[in-house]
């Protein structure tokens, strides 16, 4: 119905391009704290938690992408009428769509504002001590407005090329902590009561969340990538990261320090010694790397919502643009909510939940809709039609 | 045309974000501390005292060609009273003109007396403060703090320099362990390990390295001499740690030097033979090293291969004993586990060993043995 308005833009994004969305909108702020949110409840064995917590993340991403298959070329505020009503009854469909679209525009836009809201606060306290938060927080913003400015092929090529810049820093700090690794602070390898393991497990999901951005761009996926593949492999990438990084957390700091240490990572890069000395105090060459990856993150979220909003109401790139530029003031409120460490913590670890039961539950609700509606089989029939 | 018009807009929209940052700040607009000096306050013993080296730029720059000042004329010597690190910190902003900068503190010295007090309360100071960095040196000093900071070596035009090549070279050759702040931080917050640290003393001119303070939950407890420091050392880090002096036996006043090259230690926790239960320790700890020294001409009597084999027992019973004297000073009057046995023994032996005792109070009756190999490779050019 709204072909006219990204009509070039479809079918464009290669696996590639797709791998690096999801990496890069996976790999943010989350990892300057994730080896104390990971050791927080498993102790010495909190390196698990990026692996348990992939085995959600490559669950949800799998409903997403047999959604996708199952309407190809459409985003899910494309098809979500169609999930829910039949073709002939658009109306209907739209309506009962309504408070699911709303929920995942939403959940993009309030992680866009706390994912920037933490990068401020971590730059404010480590780094640019003078800085008042807003302008940095304003900055980031800007930067996304400007990604929004384009059509959805230009997002893809962004993180295409940031992609280098979001695994670089965190491999390099992992591997260059390694030498100064205990390794003996990694054991026991099990000691935890099986509840807090559950619990554990659940907290180490929160850790993924950023892929339900696929839910609109594998929509533009070339037709003859592999999609599933492509979304293993983000996957992969980001438990492989996450998984050093905690591990280079535990040995060199032990779990009783890193749940001592606001922003573990950071602290991290601080003891990381270069030899010959020629970056002294590498945090803040650290953290300004770190931009893009943050960066990714919050623009691709913010460019999503956007995306969203303008395939919700059938308009085109000026709309986009517009839309854009206005809907940041709120952000910029919502990004100010929490007020103080403890709240914003708090808030990110609520949104982590959310992420979880929207990132399972939206492709798993959508999924039994259809098939209670009897049309979860259509997809045979049009992979005939198609090839 | 509108387009250009956009454009222009857009650019001078542009370069009012580039007016430069907020936390802008030219070298020489920082009084950059080098070395921090916490003391005890003479007049109120509740105050601290708080004493700073500031490098002088233009000082450093100057004198390297006009043949150079004395190097008291390179730093500045600064000392506040507080109540709180914070506090001392605050006072003395005051007496600065220009902000203060710690972030190129790579020295944090501390007197005696208030490191066996306990360094919680002026280390929280330094956990919370963002410009620290955790690579810098805290040192323990014996007698005032300030005393670190007030030598003129001379050799070095900034003291601090002075100290910081002592301790890093120290390390490259193996004698003085590498204890940073951050090492600090984690093994007071680890239940399993206890924190050791530099321990110096430093005269007018001078300072020297006077073996490591052994620490008990945030409380210095005492300190060991270099050559329990390098036994030590050999059996937990693998640093080869200095030359070992050994008596000739029937002799008067003849002494073989043994240095050490290579160390190789293995850390063995094994059931108790002689009970039923519980567990003991064993480093095996294997050296290759050279005969450096052997005062007494024509000590040689036997085979070489005999004479070899008796420098080896000869050594080895020192080292050993050396060991043992150590391990005994660390486990009955210190009683602070700064072998990181514990975090062994938790890793590999959670539930037989680590849950049923109490280790900070069972530490003191926990068998450890040490057991050398002394592999004497070369005597150097001298072939006797």
């Amino acid at each position: 119905m709204k072909k006219q308005n990204g009509g070039n833009a479809h079918f464009s994004f290669t696996s590639w391009q797709q791998t690096c969305l999801i990496t890069s909108t996976l790999i943010g702020v989350g990892v300057l704290t994730l080896p104390r949110t990971a050791t927080s409840r498993l102790l010495e064995a909190g390196w698990i938690v990026p692996i348990l917590g992939s085995i959600g993340a490559y669950f949800a991403l799998w409903m997403i992408t047999k959604l996708s298959r199952r309407f190809p070329g459409m985003t899910i505020i494309e098809y979500s009428p169609l999930v829910w009503a039949s073709p002939e009854n658009p109306r209907l469909g739209k309506i009962l769509s309504l408070p699911w679209i709303f929920i995942y525009l939403m959940f993009l836009y309030v992680i866009s504002a706390i994912s920037s809201r933490i990068f401020g606060e971590v730059v404010v306290t480590s780094v640019l001590l003078n800085t008042p938060l807003e302008v940095i927080i304003i900055t980031m913003f800007l930067l996304a407005y400007f990604l929004c400015l384009h059509e959805v092929e230009v997002v893809a090529r962004v993180n295409e090329i940031l992609f280098p810049l979001n695994l670089f820093p965190v491999l390099f700090i992992a591997f260059a902590s390694f030498q100064k690794a205990e390794w003996n602070h990694l054991f026991p390898l099990v000691r935890v009561p099986g509840k807090s393991m559950l619990e554990g497990a659940l907290e180490a999901t929160y850790s993924f969340s950023g892929y339900e951005i696929m839910m609109i761009y594998f929509a533009f996926a070339q037709r003859t990538s592999n999609k599933e593949k492509a979304g293993f492999f983000g996957i992969l990438i980001t438990t492989v990261v996450y998984t050093l990084i905690v591990v280079a957390g535990i040995t060199v700091f032990g779990y009783e320090e890193l749940q001592r240490v606001t922003w573990p990572t950071l602290e991290l890069v601080k003891t990381t010694q270069v030899p010959g000395l020629i970056l002294e105090r590498l945090e803040s060459a650290f953290l300004a790397v770190w931009v893009a990856a943050v960066f990714t993150t919050i623009a691709n979220s913010y460019y999503t919502f956007i995306y969203g909003l303008r395939q919700f109401f059938g308009k085109g790139i000026v709309f986009q643009r517009i839309a854009a530029l206005f809907l940041l003031i709120p952000l910029f409120f919502i990004a100010l909510w929490p007020q103080n460490i403890v709240e914003i913590f708090k808030v990110s670890s609520l949104i982590g939940l959310g992420g979880l039961c929207l990132n399972i539950g939206i492709p798993l609700i959508y999924w039994l809709v259809l098939f209670l509606r009897g049309k979860g089989w259509d997809e045979s029939k049009e992979r005939k039609a198609d090839g | 045309m509108a387009k250009r018009w956009l454009l222009v807009c857009m650019m001078l929209i542009v370069s009012c974000m580039l007016t430069g940052c907020w936390d802008r700040r030219e070298l020489e607009e920082r009084a950059s501390v080098l070395a921090i000096a916490v003391d005890v306050d003479e007049e109120n013993e509740k105050n601290y005292r708080m004493t700073v080296q500031i490098p002088i730029p233009l000082k450093i720059a100057g004198s390297s060609g006009q043949g150079g000042g004395s190097n008291t004329d390179a730093v500045k010597i600064m000392s506040v009273t507080g109540r709180t690190i914070s506090d001392a910190t605050s006072n003395l902003q005051l007496r600065l003109n220009q902000r203060l900068f710690l972030g190129h503190t790579r020295v944090l010295a501390v007197s005696e007396e208030i490191a066996r007090e306990g360094i919680e309360h002026i280390m929280d100071g330094f956990r919370r403060e963002p410009q620290i960095r955790r690579l810098l040196w805290p040192i323990i000093v014996k007698g005032k703090a300030a005393s670190l900071l007030e030598i003129k070596p001379e050799l070095a035009q900034i003291p601090v320099v002075f100290i910081m090549d002592l301790i890093e070279n120290g390390q490259k050759m193996g004698i003085i362990p590498n204890k940073t702040l951050g090492d600090f931080f984690n093994a007071t917050s680890n239940k399993a390990m206890q924190p050791l640290l530099n321990y110096v003393e430093a005269s007018r001119n001078e300072v020297k390295w006077k073996g490591i303070a052994i620490f008990r939950n945030h409380r210095m407890v005492g300190s060991l001499n270099p050559n329990h420091t390098w036994s030590l050392l050999q059996i937990r880090d693998k640093k080869r740690g200095g030359d070992v002096v050994v008596k000739l036996p029937e002799t008067e006043d003849d002494y073989v030097t043994f240095r050490p090259r290579f160390v190789d230690s293995n850390l063995e926790l094994k059931p108790l033979l002689r009970r039923e239960e519980g567990l003991e320790a064993i480093y095996h700890c294997e050296i290759q090293g050279d005969i450096v020294e052997l005062t007494k001409q024509g000590y040689r009597k036997g085979a070489p291969e005999k004479f070899i084999k008796e420098m080896e027992a000869l050594i080895k019973k020192e080292m050993e004993e050396r060991a043992e004297q150590m391990i005994v000073k660390v486990q009955k009057q210190y009683n602070s586990d700064i072998f990181k046995l514990g975090l062994k023994l938790r890793g590999h032996h959670y539930r037989d060993y680590w849950i049923k005792h109490d280790w900070i109070q069972d530490f003191r009756n926990f068998p450890i043995r040490v057991e050398y190999t002394i592999k004497l490779r070369r005597l150097g050019m001298e072939m006797q």
